[in-house]
């Protein structure tokens, strides 16, 4: 079921530890300690779970993705490991005809080469694990994205898909603008073929993964996790009170080992009949996913070409703007700057009734987020005109922006309202008149 | 062993300007083929040369008396007597006058190409910036005004923006707008032989004339943070009418609404751009 490991320490282990070791006592003694080594940190959720089930999904990551220095290429992600997949090369020689160059390297070559650039350029920010808590991480703002929701903000496709690979190859060459994303458009030298850039891409999409499927099956396993165990407790004792209060008979709350126990029991009945059937449907829901964002049906592809980009037009946009349909000022502002009156509310939590400590917007990570202010010009998904219309069509992933394509707004609408919005880094600072004190509002009703 | 020390500096001496003489020829030399590929690069490399020819004589003279005295140090006869000196006067005039007249004309000299940067002709307030340079942690962003414009201070709807591409036109000097977002940083093309610093606050005016067409390599060289050394960008030299030609097809990309225009185009469109 299971990929071929590959090994880049193991061979020169042995010698490497006899070195260590009559090295070891110099560099300790005058305060030059060996550096830790990289290792992919578990999820909290992961950690939180009873000792059984903890073990059992380390085990599963471990069996399919290895560790940072002994990668394993699992067949069933979609990721181009580079080269021919060992059960593949044997069966596939009529098939490959058709296909573009083969790649006649060792089998995961490519995942190999994108992690070593990984861990040159991206693993101080990104962290090792791509959980975006490398080093440097903890004095930037914006925080550097954790892929390990598998869901980036900037991308091509329609709202519910993952990033296309073009899409990510846009972000590592020209940056993100208004982060601390810096381009690395000489990565590669002109000719070479973009090879590292897109074997860094293609660990970032396997670490992605990674990080996803850790996800979703502690997700799975939360009833044998610590906190349901503690919430389990909590209940009991609640119930036990109130029904003493009044005055009935009831079984005291069951003790923290007792539940621990029963938990672990429980989990052995799962694993032996759930587990594995659990762990192969988060994988095919995984790849599936990440297949389909590649897929041309997955682009978003405007209907009709930019709108005539004239003062009619933006009036068009700014009145849509400033619409109840949109809403868009909530967030934006009356003048575009981002300060809309949406930015001085608490906002719950998702799926919970508790809201945050800090006024304002958050993405799915938690962080604050400011709504992009209109005025300063910058993009950071890309200043293209289509850029803007699949941002306001599928929405900003991960964070409050809605996705307004093929519901609320038609095409021409969008390319109205993104006329309007790329018109006002140029426009003097004038708040929009609401709908309410606006007299073309009727046109714009005309139009629909 | 007196004659073994004064064979020994005289074979350190050797050595040294054997191995200045080969290093052009390993590589150890200016960045890339060696030459500057800018009209005042050139310049600014003639004084270099000339300062090395007159360090390379002075070297060679000083090391030969060095040589003569130490060998005949080590080979005069132990009975002669030693003779006592009160030192010369028109010696030590000699060695003033002489080094001091070689530093006056290089200090006069240099001002020639000094002022060529600053005060004459090209003195880059009276030439139209082709670009705005704007340095940032870690990354270089430009701005450039449309097909037949001129650079505005502030941005205009139909800009073109790249990133850590600079892209200028041979034939003619030509001056860039240099700011920076943040800290400061400095723009040095060594092959250029082009460095300024980026000042918060500023813009300066930075210009060279390319002598022809070819990329080269920016870096900062002014240490401003932890990613200080991959802030790499590429200065890309071109003619005229490829510098237009470039601009139209980045416009063109830049402005593109994502609708496929044509069959070549939609073959195209799943590669992306």
């Amino acid at each position: 079921m299971h990929g071929r490991k590959f090994s880049m320490f193991r061979h020169s282990a042995s010698a490497a530890l006899l070195a260590a070791a009559s090295l070891g006592l110099v560099l300790t003694g005058s305060g030059c300690a060996k550096n830790p080594e990289a290792q992919f940190a578990w999820r909290d959720s992961t950690e939180l779970l009873i000792p059984d089930a903890r073990k059992t999904v380390q085990k599963t990551m471990h069996e399919s993705f290895g560790t940072p220095h002994d990668l394993v290429a699992w067949a069933r992600m979609p990721v181009q490991y580079g080269g021919l997949a060992p059960a593949a090369a044997a069966t596939d020689d009529a098939a490959a005809g058709d296909a573009a160059p083969v790649d006649n390297g060792p089998f995961g070559h490519q995942l190999q080469l994108g992690r070593q650039v990984y861990m040159k350029n991206c693993l101080h920010c990104h962290g090792v694990a791509g959980d975006g808590a490398g080093p440097t991480a903890r004095y930037l703002n914006p925080k550097p994205r954790d892929y390990r929701l598998g869901l980036f903000k900037f991308t091509s496709t329609l709202a519910p898909e993952r990033i296309t690979r073009d899409d990510l190859h846009r972000v590592v060459k020209y940056g993100i603008p208004g982060t601390y994303m810096p381009s690395f458009l000489l990565l590669d030298k002109p000719g070479t073929g973009d090879v590292n850039t897109k074997a860094v891409i293609e660990y970032v999409r396997w670490l992605a993964m990674r990080g996803e499927m850790e996800k979703r099956i502690d997700d799975e396993l939360v009833d044998y996790s610590l906190a349901s165990i503690d919430d389990e407790i909590a209940k009991a004792k609640n119930s036990y009170e109130s029904a003493k209060a009044s005055g009935e008979k009831a079984d005291p709350p069951p003790s923290r080992s007792a539940l621990t126990r029963k938990a672990a029991g429980d989990f052995k009945t799962y694993l032996a009949e759930d587990y594995a059937d659990a762990v192969d449907g988060t994988a095919d829901f995984i790849a599936e996913n990440w297949i389909r964002a590649d897929e041309e049906a997955s682009l978003i592809v405007p209907k009709v070409a930019r709108v005539t980009d004239n003062a009619a037009s933006r009036e068009r946009g700014r009145l849509l703007y400033m619409s109840d349909k949109t809403k868009c000022y909530t967030c934006h502002g009356h003048t575009g700057k981002g300060n809309g009156p949406a930015t001085e509310d608490f906002w719950p939590k998702p799926g919970s009734t508790e809201k945050y400590a800090n006024r304002g917007l958050h993405d799915v990570w938690g962080n604050k987020l400011s709504p992009r202010n209109l005025r300063q010009g910058q993009y950071r998904g890309g200043r293209r005109p289509v850029d803007v219309f699949r941002r306001i069509y599928a929405g900003i992933k991960t964070t409050p922006m809605p996705a307004f394509g093929g519901t609320v707004l038609k095409d021409e609408d969008i390319w109205d309202v993104v006329n309007y919005v790329m018109s006002l880094p140029y426009e003097p600072e004038v708040p929009s008149a609401g709908p309410a004190k606006a007299p073309r509002m009727a046109a714009t009703e005309a139009r629909q | 062993m007196g004659k073994f020390w004064a064979v020994f500096f005289m074979v350190f001496a050797v050595a040294c300007v054997a191995l200045c003489a080969v290093a052009p020829y390993c590589g150890w030399w200016f960045p890339g083929d060696g030459k500057a590929h800018s009209t005042l690069g050139q310049k600014i490399d003639d004084l270099f040369y000339l300062i090395l020819v007159i360090v390379t004589v002075t070297f060679i003279g000083t090391q030969i008396a060095i040589g003569y005295v130490l060998w005949r140090g080590a080979t005069h006869n132990p009975n002669e007597k030693a003779l006592f000196s009160h030192g010369s006067h028109t010696l030590e005039v000699v060695w003033t006058i002489v080094p001091s007249g070689v530093l006056l004309f290089i200090a006069l000299y240099q001002m020639d190409v000094w002022a060529h940067y600053r005060i004459k002709t090209y003195f880059p307030q009276k030439m139209e910036p082709v670009a705005e340079v704007t340095a940032r942690q870690f990354e270089w962003r430009i701005r450039y005004p449309a097909r037949g414009k001129k650079l505005m201070p502030t941005p205009q709807p139909d800009d073109i923006y790249t990133v850590n591409d600079i892209h200028v036109p041979t034939g003619h000097p030509v001056a860039i707008s240099l700011r920076t977002e943040d800290v400061q940083h400095s723009f040095f093309v060594p092959m250029l032989r082009v460095k300024q610093d980026a000042v918060p606050g500023l813009v300066i005016p930075v210009w060279w004339e390319m002598t022809d067409t070819g990329t080269f390599e920016v870096t900062c060289a002014e240490l401003c943070g932890w990613g200080h050394y991959k802030m790499k960008a590429q200065v890309v030299a071109q003619s005229e009418d490829d510098f237009e030609a470039w601009k139209t097809t980045t416009a063109a990309e830049q402005f593109y609404d994502g609708v496929p225009r044509s069959a070549t185009e939609v073959a195209q469109r799943p590669q992306g751009e």
